[in-house]
């Protein structure tokens, strides 16, 4: 979601599509990934990079201790967000029973389906616990998502956008993340319930939904699957 | 766990327990932060922890010269025999086996790939760094936060342990305002050799440097494994060795809490 909202901010047509061997087409291995042309590009960082290199960006009019503050938020998110969404879905027990397995392995028969996501599962646990993650409890990985929110609630205040009048990258990962948050079903809502805390991140989510995803809606040629992907916040 | 803080009949691990307690006592350093520095703080501290941490590790660890050369030595000499033998060896897979699930992975394959890499990340950090602290003295204006505290606690054993391969280090010399900065924090709070704590010269250089070392490690899981080996160890002197006590003789450990050196 982060890499969509992205590309539409730069106002480029993107089209998502929804695959089952999604990891392995990847060249890093991890998603999402890009298919422009003959060239395929993965992960937000080098698809920024890669869109920056045909000429469009978002960052240009920042200045270099913008830059910084920017490179030092996105590394904040990704430290903080992004590795409790993983613990959550991967290290948190129940999640994982009634959640995670299922999720991951719908697309293959069993027993296809279990050993994919077990084999998944170990993967994110060794990286948690080289990390110093695997010892820490829900209520810890939750206090921290509250720290990381209070943070950016704070960075943000009352502009429309973290570098005031126009998105950046930062914008579109931080959207990318929490909207994915508050959207998402999960077997408590006590991340949902964090996030929520922050008035103007909603704000802010809602801001970016309306601009970027609704008119977009209309003629986009996007899968059923992607549309139901589009969850709205108003709801 | 490396570093803990002993304070009367207190004893606390782990960074963010230590700060809590200093806080509890009112030593802040972050009392003068507006709530948008705060949060740049948190910022920061996640950018030094993904792209500088694990050059540095590599540049302690991994890198084979430095290690056998620098690091094994100064640690070995103040473990007690016989996990002298054992536990920096550990350390340093340790150390490797972090950078390589965090790091490794394709498109990068091989260990000169994933070395490349870091170091790319490492001197982009360093050169953000530089560019955010500019001209002022510290991160925030004229007194330092706990900010300047993490920064320098990163920073410092790369600027002053000599090791054979230097590419980091070189890179780090380049930029003149974060030397300097290492430098004043250096001169201002860690001033050598005028207590009795160190009797000699270079023994208090020593020991001024391996706590800037545990403080780059502070958030490694490799500590934690250390402190259960010491615990078991039936000897006392390790104890003393993982305080972290200002050569000016006070309780504190980082932020400093005066505002004026």
């Amino acid at each position: 979601l982060c890499s969509q909202a992205f590309l539409q901010m730069c106002n480029l047509p993107v089209r998502v599509v929804c695959r089952a061997n999604a990891e392995y087409m990847s060249p890093s291995g991890k998603l999402p990934f890009i298919h422009v042309g003959n060239q395929v590009v993965s992960e937000l960082g080098p698809i920024v990079q890669f869109v920056k290199a045909k000429g469009h960006s978002l960052s240009d009019g920042l200045d270099e201790v913008q830059k910084a503050e920017m490179k030092a938020y996105m590394e904040l998110v990704n430290n903080m967000l992004l590795t409790a969404e993983l613990y959550l879905q991967w290290c948190d027990d129940v999640t994982v029973e009634e959640i995670t397995h299922p999720r991951y392995g719908s697309p293959y028969p069993w027993p296809l389906n279990r050993i994919l996501s077990y084999q998944k599962q170990w993967e994110i646990r060794r990286k948690m616990k080289a990390i110093g993650w695997a010892g820490k409890s829900l209520e810890q990985v939750l206090e921290d998502v509250d720290q990381c929110c209070q943070a950016l609630s704070q960075r943000l205040g009352t502009q429309p956008y973290f570098f005031n009048k126009h998105p950046t990258e930062l914008d579109a990962l931080v959207f990318g993340h929490l909207f994915t948050i508050l959207t998402t079903q999960l077997t408590s809502d006590e991340l949902c319930e964090k996030v929520k805390n922050y008035s103007n991140l909603i704000a802010f989510c809602r801001r970016i939904e309306q601009q970027y995803f609704e008119g977009h809606d209309k003629d986009s040629s996007s899968s059923a699957t992607a549309r139901s992907a589009k969850r709205s916040l108003l709801r | 766990e490396v570093p803990i803080l002993i304070s009367e009949d207190t004893v606390i691990s782990q960074p963010a327990k230590i700060l809590n307690f200093l806080r509890k006592q009112k030593y802040n350093a972050d009392y003068d932060l507006s709530a948008k520095q705060g949060a740049d703080t948190l910022a920061y501290i996640a950018l030094l922890e993904e792209k500088l941490l694990p050059a540095l590790l590599h540049t302690f660890w991994v890198e084979a010269e430095n290690y056998c050369s620098v690091t094994k030595p100064w640690f070995a000499s103040r473990i007690p025999f016989p996990l002298s033998l054992y536990l920096p060896g550990r350390m340093s897979r340790e150390a490797l086996n972090r950078i390589l699930l965090t790091r490794g992975g394709p498109p990068l394959y091989s260990l000169t790939e994933v070395e490349a890499q870091i170091y790319r990340d490492a001197k982009e950090c360093l050169n953000l760094l530089s560019k955010r602290l500019g001209t002022s003295q510290f991160f925030f204006g004229n007194t330092p936060s706990t900010l300047d505290a993490f920064v320098f606690g990163f920073l410092a054993p790369l600027y002053k342990v000599c090791f054979p391969r230097v590419l980091l280090q070189e890179h780090l010399k380049q930029l003149p305002n974060l030397c300097r900065f290492c430098d004043d924090i250096l001169s201002f709070y860690f001033r050598l050799g005028v207590s009795g704590h160190s009797p000699a010269g270079q023994d208090s250089v020593d020991a001024n440097l391996q706590k800037l070392t545990q403080l780059v490690n502070k958030e490694s899981n490799l500590i934690e494994k250390m402190d259960d080996n010491l615990r078991k160890s039936p000897q006392h002197p390790p104890r003393k060795l993982t305080t972290l006590k200002l050569a000016a003789g006070g309780e504190e450990s980082s932020p400093p809490s005066r505002l004026s050196p």
